[in-house]
Formats: structure tokens, C-alpha cells, sequence
């Protein structure tokens, strides 16, 4: 590795719905489980309003990679938001991929707001795999 | 074409129809043109030549202005996949669009590399067969993703924001439009933040695209959107075993759940 990119801190924004995901990160932070200052989190009400929009915003303002979390199956707040995210998360990173853009810096996760070890693992597994992939090509 | 004129005489006579959107010859120019019962002698002019117009786009701004009229429109295979997802999104009311059904050439296929040349039901010309030909994603698929980047960068660097890829689609029928939201992409601005513009535009394509081509015959900077938007077209089929253009059936799944909601998608390789 040289020295430039011993040095790559990635950028990562982390959509979290209201009534899981979002619990999920807020546990991990009560339970002091430490995860990576790189994700910065921003709350939305369901998976399901993380339009594909925002995903693309934070990618063309650099971001190295975006998770969009949310809750798991059958428990979606507003009953099947999530379904719809996921398939659009899969388009999104087709679309993503065949542009020329790894589509590993997009990634969906189901956590719970029991979850807060989950959170925190996803956080630090994301953001060593965004490291090694390196600075998004969209970065300026 | 005097069969054919004959026939649209009579849907007026008839009173089946209240106007026929089709194409007349004003002198070399073919243009589009509604013809109507109030003046059957333009008929006449009425001609069908090798060249395709947005006509499912005009239909639109036809019905909102007059919502109840009973009108033919003239189609081949790409306008009939417009008007098929038109009336899955409540564009247009099925029963007062008549399809007067048109084969296109072999010439027009092949130059249009079209995958369904004709409608479901003919009035004039004779089928053709269909154009296969994805060697315009293959192409790209095959690139490693560095150069996949440069191509698509460098193509959509050329833009001039002119938004005629959107102007010129059926498909795009929405009241307000994302490329105009200022919060996304900054307007009163050209050429416009790449990609985002462009990768907007090509989401949206997926689920609706019918591909017709007519956004990459319009675009003055010659960037090859129709390749960008086969693609999402194809991603939808393999992920989601959705094809849009067909008659009936389920909508968009990116944006309404379906009839048992639980869909998922199958797995993407991230290679
Ligand atoms: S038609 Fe071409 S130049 Fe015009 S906005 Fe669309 S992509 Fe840009
Ligand atoms: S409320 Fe959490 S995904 Fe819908």
C-alpha cells in the first residue's frame, strides 16, 4: 500500500429509517459500542423514502460508498416499504455498475432497533470494504 | 394508402373516432398532423412515410386538452408500447384511443434495431421481423470499469442541457419533473452536474422505457442514451421479470408493490 492510500479516510453516508435502523445505530451508541467516524448517518422515516435521488446526490457531493438501511422483512413501519427499496437498491447498483462505478459502494441492510451490535458491525465492515475499493471515481 | 385513407374516412363517417393523429405530407415535409371528420379532404395529404415522430407525445397533449374525445392515433410497435404504458399509469382512457396499426419496414427495423417492428393489429404495411441486437450493452459490459467510467464521463460531458431527451419521450409524462429540482440539480445551469443528470434521467427510464430510440435520435451532443437506457430495461426484466410496453399486467415495481407486494429481487453480481 502506498502511502496515499494508507491514508484514504472514505466518506459514507448512511440512510437509517426512523423506527429500526435508526434505533439500531442509536443502541449500538448507548451500549458504547464503538464504530467508525467515517459514517455519518441521516434519518429518513422508512427505507421506502430513501428515493434513489439521494443515493446519487451524496455520490456526486463524494461519497465514497452509501448504505441504506432499514427494517427486516415483515417489519417495515408502513408495511412493505422495504421491498420497494431493495429492488431499487439492485437497479440503482446495475445502473451504477454499468457506468463504470463499483457497485459494492451501495449496499442494503436490514437491522432492527435491537440490533445495535449490527449496526456497528455494518459500519466497520462497510467502511474497511470502501477503504480497500479506495476513493469513489465521482470524487472530483 | 387509398385502402388506408378509405378506412379512416369511415371511422369518421362512422362516428368511431372524432380526430385521427397521423401524419400529413405538407410539401416535402412529413408532419405530424389531427386530422378530423369537420375536414375529410385533408386526408388527401395523409402519408406514412419511413420516419418516426414522438405521436404517442403529441396524443398526450391532444387528451389534456380535450379529455373526452374519442381519437385514432396511427402506430407502430414502439408507439403501441407507449400507449400500453399510458393507460397503466391513467394517462389515457383505452376505450377512446383507437390504435390504427402500422408494420414498419424492413429499413426502418433494421435502422432502429428494433425489437417489435409492428403492433397487434396491422392496417397497413406488412410485418417484419424483429431486430435482435444487444451489442451496443455488450460493448460496455465487456469494458474493465475504469474505462466503463471514462466512456460514459466523457459522453456525458458533452451535454448541453438542452433536455430534449426528456421532451421528446412518452414516457416521461410526470407534472414535475426531478431534472428541475433545483435541490438535486442546480437549474439556470449549463451543461449540467455529470452524472447525475444523466443517472436521474436512466432510473427513471427503468420500469418505463420502451425503447423507441427517439430520446438518442434527439440528443444534439449524439450521446448514446438509448444504450444507458436498454440497459436499466434489461436490468428490470433480469431482476424483476418486468417488461414494460406490454399490455395489462403488473405496474412499475419500483414504484408500486404489486399484487402480492412481496417481491423481491433476485441477486446482483458485484463483480
Ligand atoms: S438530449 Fe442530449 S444534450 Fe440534450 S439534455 Fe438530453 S442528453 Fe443532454
Ligand atoms: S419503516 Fe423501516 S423500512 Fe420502512
Amino acid at each position: 500500500m502506498t502511502q496515499k492510500e494508507e491514508s484514504f479516510e472514505p466518506k459514507i453516508i448512511a440512510f437509517c429509517c426512523n423506527w429500526c435502523s435508526y434505533a439500531g445505530a442509536d443502541l449500538a451508541g448507548s451500549m458504547r459500542l464503538k464504530y467508525p467516524p467515517n459514517v455519518l448517518p441521516i434519518r429518513v422515516m422508512c427505507s421506502g423514502r430513501i428515493s434513489p435521488h439521494f443515493v446519487m446526490k451524496a455520490f456526486q457531493k463524494g461519497a465514497d460508498g452509501v448504505l441504506v438501511t432499514g427494517c427486516h422483512y415483515g417489519d417495515c413501519h408502513y408495511m412493505k416499504g422495504n421491498y420497494i427499496t431493495m429492488r431499487r437498491v439492485t437497479i440503482l447498483k446495475d445502473l451504477l455498475k454499468f457506468v463504470g462505478v463499483e457497485p459494492k459502494r451501495l449496499r442494503a441492510e436490514w437491522i432492527a432497533g435491537s440490533e445495535g451490535d449490527k449496526f456497528a458491525r455494518v459500519a466497520h465492515e462497510f467502511t474497511d470494504e470502501i477503504r480497500n475499493l479506495g476513493p469513489s471515481p465521482l470524487r472530483g | 394508402m387509398e385502402k388506408f385513407k378509405k378506412y379512416i374516412k369511415e371511422l369518421f363517417e362512422s362516428g368511431e373516432i372524432e380526430g385521427f393523429l397521423g401524419i400529413r405530407k405538407n410539401g416535402l415535409h412529413p408532419v405530424p398532423h389531427l386530422f378530423t371528420p369537420e375536414h375529410p379532404e385533408e386526408l388527401e395529404t395523409l402519408t406514412i412515410p419511413d420516419v418516426r415522430y414522438p405521436m404517442t407525445e403529441i396524443l398526450l397533449t391532444i387528451v389534456r386538452k380535450y379529455p373526452d374525445k374519442k381519437l385514432g392515433i396511427m402506430v407502430r410497435g414502439c408507439d403501441e408500447r407507449a400507449l400500453n404504458e399510458l393507460v397503466k399509469n391513467q394517462k389515457i382512457l383505452p376505450e377512446l384511443i383507437k390504435h390504427i396499426g402500422i408494420a414498419c419496414s424492413a429499413d426502418l427495423a433494421a435502422s432502429c434495431r428494433c425489437a417489435q417492428p409492428y403492433p397487434e393489429e396491422i392496417h397497413y404495411g406488412e410485418k417484419v421481423a424483429p431486430v435482435e441486437d444487444r451489442s451496443d450493452i455488450e460493448a460496455i459490459d465487456t469494458m474493465p470499469q475504469e474505462e466503463r467510467f471514462d466512456y460514459w464521463m466523457s459522453e456525458f460531458s458533452k451535454c448541453i442541457k438542452c433536455y430534449g431527451c426528456r421532451n421528446i419521450c412518452s414516457m416521461c409524462f410526470c407534472d414535475q419533473c426531478t431534472l428541475e429540482d433545483n435541490d438535486l440539480i442546480a437549474t439556470g445551469q449549463a451543461p449540467p452536474a455529470i452524472p447525475i443528470f444523466h443517472l436521474i434521467r436512466a432510473f427513471h427510464m427503468a420500469g418505463r422505457c420502451i425503447d423507441c430510440g427517439l430520446c438518442e435520435e434527439a440528443c444534439p451532443a449524439h450521446i448514446p442514451l438509448r444504450t444507458l437506457y436498454r440497459k436499466v430495461r434489461e436490468s428490470m426484466s433480469g431482476f424483476l421479470g418486468y417488461v414494460s410496453g406490454t399490455e395489462g399486467g403488473e405496474k412499475d415495481p419500483l414504484e408500486f408493490l404489486g399484487s402480492e407486494g412481496y417481491m423481491v429481487p433476485s441477486k446482483i453480481d458485484e463483480k
